[in-house]
């Protein structure tokens, strides 16, 4: 089994009446809130954070793409990618990842994608997501009833760019290219695909006839996860597909301490912020009309007069213990971790665990502590899961061997070697 | 009432549409959640006026046409006169309302000799940064078009009741698709610049309850349109011919029949 290190990158600094006073934390944020200058260090403490992961032992390292959200910091996934392509050497890049559908031409996507690659020697795992509601279609400007075969039309166009060494002209109806001759190119071919997605039948038959990796990322945790995926599974029985857990991912929240005590001290005001504050999104801002297909809305209503809730931050009003029970946070002990994430892999038959270690407006030494905790006393217990099945949706870099090494960072991390950069900068 | 069916166009095209009444034929372009059933204010002009409503491609039955029109009021114009081609009607009255009042406008600008008289009920399709709008795209998921009706039970008497409620919400949330394939994300379409080529009599109406399409729009229609008229209903919120059926149906009888406006030859 394999386990990523992902950070969605909230702004931490959101104050305590915010769900009062604003109606969202997304498209609409108050852009008042941000303050540049400490910017400086959030950005850098979190990348920080991602490259401890790769020390500690993660398989990967995972970043997404938001705009107009306070919880999501990273419009452009591609930056952290580029950072990590060179400050890290051995973990895969989980760029999870580019809603195509933004980019035009999407031939864009797939040269950066390709650039990231080759500068990384070939660790990056590609994510294709349709994206969400509010970034494509509210901040974007996306229209939603086209949204989806704009989508499909650019996935067809980046893997047919990346595949055909020649020239050829694109005449497709959101996208019409006369000489599409993609160069650089990536070192995979093609780096492997994940599909991030909410729930939708129709990705997962995207996933099934191409063979890719579904990674479900949702806050509900693995409770709620585990009677999705048990309906991915079944599909990808329907549809002849074989079983191989790597060719799904899930993310879930994760917070270990010594005790399970100490992890209700240490991590529960942090859960809280994430839970109420950065999942405060105003509901018209959820699913612009066309950006369910049919089929989904039917089950979508059906499930909400069964009496399900749909709300983002239905966690925000439930006690620390209610939060673990029902699957929207993992802590405890290491033991108790190790517990249930064990259930988390067996009940949703994942290979691959997209772990948020990161949430809400945890300080950076305590994310240390929780994420080396798990590196060191929770994968290993878990490591050998699903040991019989071969993942075929992770990268196979250059050998390490063959690899450029890129130049160190010289000054040492203290606070000498801040006056020495200090004195240089002048 | 019931609908009937036709083919148009050299595709022949399915069209889903209502007629009813005697007189002088009226082309009724439905709004954002397209026609529920021959709605009260139609059987009323139908009284006075052979009444055509058809469902525009994107809505209702014709829902899976949407893909089809990716060239907004070309297609969209063409499909008018080809509805209108295979009924053997030269010229009609227009009316539309909310998107259906943009493509009346567009049918009247592109094709000005097919277009007696036209009415602008609510007109989407301009935009002026000082009067804005409500966004009819950014409401709750559960209650979507609330936002168009005044009466807060609105919604609930005049799209749900008496009909399965999960078809009725589907139903409403797929016009709203139809709509925002034309409409995303802020409802200029550019007719602006082809208004002045409208020659028929006109009228525009705006609903002093309307926050999609705030009243300060009306002035801008009416000075757009060679010889436009203004008025206001009051009383009613984006959907007038729901909500006011009567004032609205006499509003543009009232209009349609008014001696005094010189024909257009």
């Amino acid at each position: 089994m394999k386990f990523h290190w992902f950070n969605l990158m909230p702004w931490p600094y959101l104050p305590d009446d915010f769900t009062e006073k604003h109606r969202s934390v997304w498209v609409d944020v108050d852009s008042r809130l941000f303050d540049p200058v400490k910017a400086n260090r959030i950005y850098n403490d979190y990348l920080d954070l991602l490259e401890l992961a790769e020390d500690v032992g993660y398989d990967g390292l995972g970043i997404n793409e938001h705009h107009q959200n306070a919880y999501g910091l990273m419009p452009s996934p591609q930056l952290m990618a580029s950072t990590l392509a060179r400050r890290t050497h051995k973990a895969a890049i989980l760029l999870l990842g580019q809603s195509l559908a933004l980019y035009d031409p999407p031939t864009r996507v797939a040269e950066e994608m390709a650039m990231i690659d080759c500068i990384s020697g070939g660790r990056l795992i590609s994510g294709f997501p349709v994206g969400s509601s509010m970034d494509d279609n509210y901040a974007c400007g996306v229209n939603p009833a086209t949204l989806r075969e704009k989508y499909h039309e650019a996935h067809d166009l980046v893997r047919l760019a990346w595949a055909d060494p020649d020239v050829f002209a694109w005449n497709g109806k959101h996208y019409k290219l006369r000489y599409v001759n993609l160069w650089p190119r990536p070192i995979q071919t093609p780096p492997p695909i994940w599909i991030p997605g909410g729930g939708s039948v129709e990705t997962w038959d995207f996933c099934a006839e191409h063979k890719y990796n579904y990674s479900y990322l949702s806050f509900q945790g693995y409770v709620r996860g585990a009677q999705l995926m048990e309906g991915f599974w079944r599909r990808m029985e329907e549809l002849g597909s074989d079983f191989n857990p790597y060719q799904a991912a899930f993310a879930q929240q994760i917070c270990v301490a010594d005790t399970d005590a100490e992890a209700k001290r240490l991590y529960e005001k942090h859960a809280r912020y994430f839970f109420s504050r950065c999942l405060h999104v105003y509901p018209g801002y959820a699913d612009a009309p066309g950006y369910r297909t049919e089929p989904t809305i039917r089950a979508g209503l059906v499930s909400q007069m069964a009496g399900q809730s749909s709300a983002l931050n239905q966690a925000a009003a439930l006690s620390w213990e209610e939060m673990i029970e029902k699957g929207f946070i993992v802590a405890g002990s290491p033991d108790s971790v190790a517990e249930q994430i064990e259930k988390v892999a067996t009940s949703l038959k994942i290979g691959h665990l997209v772990c948020l270690l990161h949430f809400g407006d945890m300080p950076n030494e305590l994310c240390q502590h929780s994420t080396r905790l798990f590196a060191e006393k929770v994968i290993p217990q878990m490591r050998g899961m699903w040991k019989d099945y071969e993942d075929h949706w992770y990268p196979k870099p250059m050998p390490l061997e063959d690899r450029a090494i890129p130049r160190q960072v010289t000054v040492p991390d203290t606070a000498e070697g801040r006056e020495m950069r200090l004195k240089e900068v002048g | 009432m019931d609908m009937q069916t036709m083919q148009v166009g050299p595709e022949q095209r399915d069209v889903w549409y209502y007629r009813a009444g005697q007189g002088e034929p009226l082309l009724y372009l439905h709004n954002m959640l397209g026609l529920q059933g021959f709605e009260p204010a139609l059987a009323r002009l139908a009284e006075s006026f052979d009444v055509i409503a058809p469902f525009a491609p994107g809505w209702g039955p014709a829902k899976d046409q949407l893909p089809e029109f990716d060239e907004g009021p070309l297609d969209l114009t063409l499909h008018c006169c080809d509805v209108l081609d295979a009924l053997g009607i030269d010229r009609a009255h227009v009316v539309g309302v909310s998107i259906g009042a943009w493509m009346a406008a567009e049918l009247a600008a592109i094709e000005p000799t097919r277009v007696a008289r036209l009415v602008l009920v609510n007109p989407l399709g301009l935009w002026l940064d000082d009067a804005g709008g409500e966004d009819p795209f950014a409401q709750h998921p559960g209650f979507p078009s609330q936002a168009l009706f005044t009466d807060p039970d609105g919604r609930k008497r005049h799209l749900i009741e008496g009909r399965d409620k999960v078809d009725a919400h589907v139903d409403e949330l797929l016009s709203l698709r139809a709509s925002a394939k034309f409409l995303w994300p802020i409802p200029d379409t550019g007719v602006k610049r082809r208004l002045p080529r409208i020659k028929a009599a006109t009228l525009v109406v705006t609903s002093d309850g309307d926050v999609i399409v705030p009243a300060a729009y009306g002035p801008a229609w009416r000075d757009a349109i060679s010889g436009a008229r203004l008025t206001t209903l009051a009383g009613a919120g984006h959907l007038a011919e729901l909500e006011r059926p009567e004032a609205f149906a006499d509003t543009v009888r009232a209009f349609l029949e008014d001696e005094a406006i010189a024909a257009v030859a």
